[in-house]
């Protein structure tokens, strides 16, 4: 991503961020701080104004932005400390082994050494699953174990 | 008396309130609304409504010096905003451009000058009136048109950057030209005396930027603001001594500042100073304006608002090609660089100052008609901007 800056007589600096091809926001910052955006799909299309902010908007916005305030779950990273234990949240994936093995099939406990405290599926949360409950994938599995069950449970999972 | 200055002052400014929210909803510039508001309240013609005396306005020294103000702080900002940066970037281009814009609309007023009778000197003046853009006006545009994010401001703006320092040049040699009495040997000292003066200007801006970095730290915005200003109208005024242009050592004074750290602080602090100074100065230039005198200059008026809107968009649609736009795009950037404004008046103040034969009546009268015109006609026809492509047939492939 390239990020073109420049300098605006009179007025401040503008700035323009590619967006993927052609498509570039132009954000226009003021002196006084107001931020005028602009989006123009390609080099010969007209950019289009989609919105103004003073500048204490404009700091707060972007804090959003930034994801400063809520930062969107990566499912890779989430981790809860549990003494020597700790939580994953893992989606199942396409292809996975245990795609449309029930827990007992998967004997995930015996096998990995994580029990699965709960397992989400779309905007369901079905806690402690009984054990002819059938895995698909996409479901994201709450698992408990040391950080080393956990990675045979990510080998496993990931075939 | 004073008390007369104050409230004269007073309906002054009111006026100008008044004009500027007016001006504001009718989404056009401040600058042409400005001036007409001195026409009415000054004391040339139209002096009354019926039996209400229009003449509101009759103490001219006061509000000249404000005016003055207006000038040094517009050319001190104009130095401020001087980035080498845009120079060294792409200066190529900048020269092509800068340069087609020149040799087409200075030498179109040239030639208007010379085949309405006028002397070098006077010629000299209509030329610098209808050459240069202006930036207030266009800049302002470009942001309300939406432009500003389209590759065409690029070229606009970078004739502009070319133009400023060009006016700067300009505005030093006419004055030295213009203020010396007379013979060819007076008129060379002067030149000398003024550019002696500005280059030891140019020598501390250019070096001194440490120093001027350290003077000018000041805890509060009140006296930072204050040495600004003060410094700077010291030094203008020192020029004016040395017979110097006042408007050209304000802006070096600009470039002085233009690479310490100051420049936002000076944005913050010292802006509403230069916008009070400027509405004040735009509006002298109205009440300095004799309407009668129009009708003798509607000859000129009409034959260069229609050569130099052409020779404008001529050379922005080519200076437009050479930055590699398509012919839509190209086509802006000359629409775009029709507004005249601010620099036109500056020049036009220096006229009158002169005072001498056309310098003091006509030329003044033609550059403030010319002005308001041409305020108005570019910001409508950058309306018009795509239609006039469509007469220019289809656009060709982009290259950006």
């Amino acid at each position: 991503m390239t990020v073109y800056e420049t300098d605006v007589p009179g007025v401040g600096r503008k700035f323009e961020y590619e967006l993927g091809g052609e498509d570039r926001l132009v954000v226009l910052i003021h002196h006084d701080g107001k931020r005028e955006v602009f989006r123009r799909p390609s080099a010969d299309a007209d950019g289009t104004k989609l919105f103004e902010l003073s500048d204490k908007q404009a700091r707060e916005f972007g804090t959003i932005l930034e994801g400063a305030y809520f930062q969107p779950v990566d499912l890779d990273r989430v981790e809860v400390p549990l003494g020597e234990s700790i939580i994953e949240w893992t989606e199942l994936p396409e292809g996975s082994p245990l795609d449309g093995e029930s827990l007992r099939e998967a004997d995930l406990r015996q096998r990995t050494g994580v029990s699965v405290m709960a397992v989400q599926r779309g905007e369901e949360t079905l806690a402690n699953p009984e054990s002819d409950f059938e895995l698909t994938a996409g479901d994201i599995l709450v698992t408990i174990g040391t950080r080393d069950e956990q990675g045979e449970f990510d080998d496993l999972i990931s075939g | 008396m004073a008390e007369q200055v104050l409230v004269e002052v007073g309906i002054a400014l009111t006026a100008l309130a008044v004009g500027g929210a007016l001006a504001a909803r009718a989404n056009q510039s401040v600058i042409p609304v400005y001036i007409l508001v001195g026409i009415l309240v000054g004391p040339n013609p139209p002096t009354e409504v019926g039996p209400v005396s229009l003449t509101l306005v009759e103490n001219r020294e006061f509000i000249d010096v404000l005016a003055e103000l207006g000038v040094v702080f517009l050319l001190f900002f104009l130095g401020l905003e001087f980035s080498l940066e845009r120079l060294v970037e792409g200066w190529d281009r900048l020269v092509g451009i800068g340069t087609v814009d020149f040799v087409a609309n200075f030498g179109a007023g040239v030639a208007l000058g010379l085949a309405f009778g006028f002397s070098p000197v006077e010629t000299l003046f209509v030329a610098g009136v209808v050459y240069i853009s202006s930036s207030a006006v266009i800049t302002k545009s470009l942001i309300d048109r939406g432009w500003i994010a389209n590759p065409e401001s690029e070229a606009i703006l970078g004739t502009l950057v070319f133009e400023d320092i060009l006016i700067a040049v300009y505005l030093a040699v006419l004055s030295a030209v213009a203020l010396g009495s007379g013979g060819v040997e007076e008129a060379a000292t002067s030149v000398a005396a003024s550019f002696a003066f500005l280059g030891a200007l140019t020598l501390i801006a250019w070096y001194g930027t440490e120093y001027v970095e350290r003077l000018f730290s000041a805890d509060s915005d009140e006296l930072f603001m204050l040495r600004v200003v003060g410094v700077t109208t010291l030094v203008a005024g020192a020029a004016l001594l040395a017979g110097a242009s006042e408007a050209v050592a304000a802006f070096f004074v600009g470039t002085a500042f233009s690479s310490t750290d100051h420049v936002h602080r000076i944005e913050d602090a010292v802006s509403p100073v230069r916008d009070l100074f400027a509405a004040v100065f735009f509006l002298s230039i109205g009440l300095g304006t004799d309407v009668t005198l129009l009708p003798e200059v509607a000859g000129l008026l009409l034959a260069a608002v229609v050569v130099t809107t052409l020779t404008k968009l001529a050379s922005g649609t080519a200076g437009g090609f050479l930055y590699g736009l398509n012919r839509r795009r190209a086509i802006r950037v000359g629409v775009g660089l029709v507004p005249r404004g601010e620099f036109s008046l500056i020049i036009a103040a220096l006229a009158t100052s002169v005072g001498t034969g056309a310098l003091g009546t006509t030329i003044p009268a033609f550059a403030v008609g010319y002005v308001l015109v041409m305020s108005i006609l570019g910001t409508v026809l950058m309306g018009y901007a795509d239609s006039l492509t469509a007469y220019a047939g289809e656009s060709g492939p982009s290259l950006r």
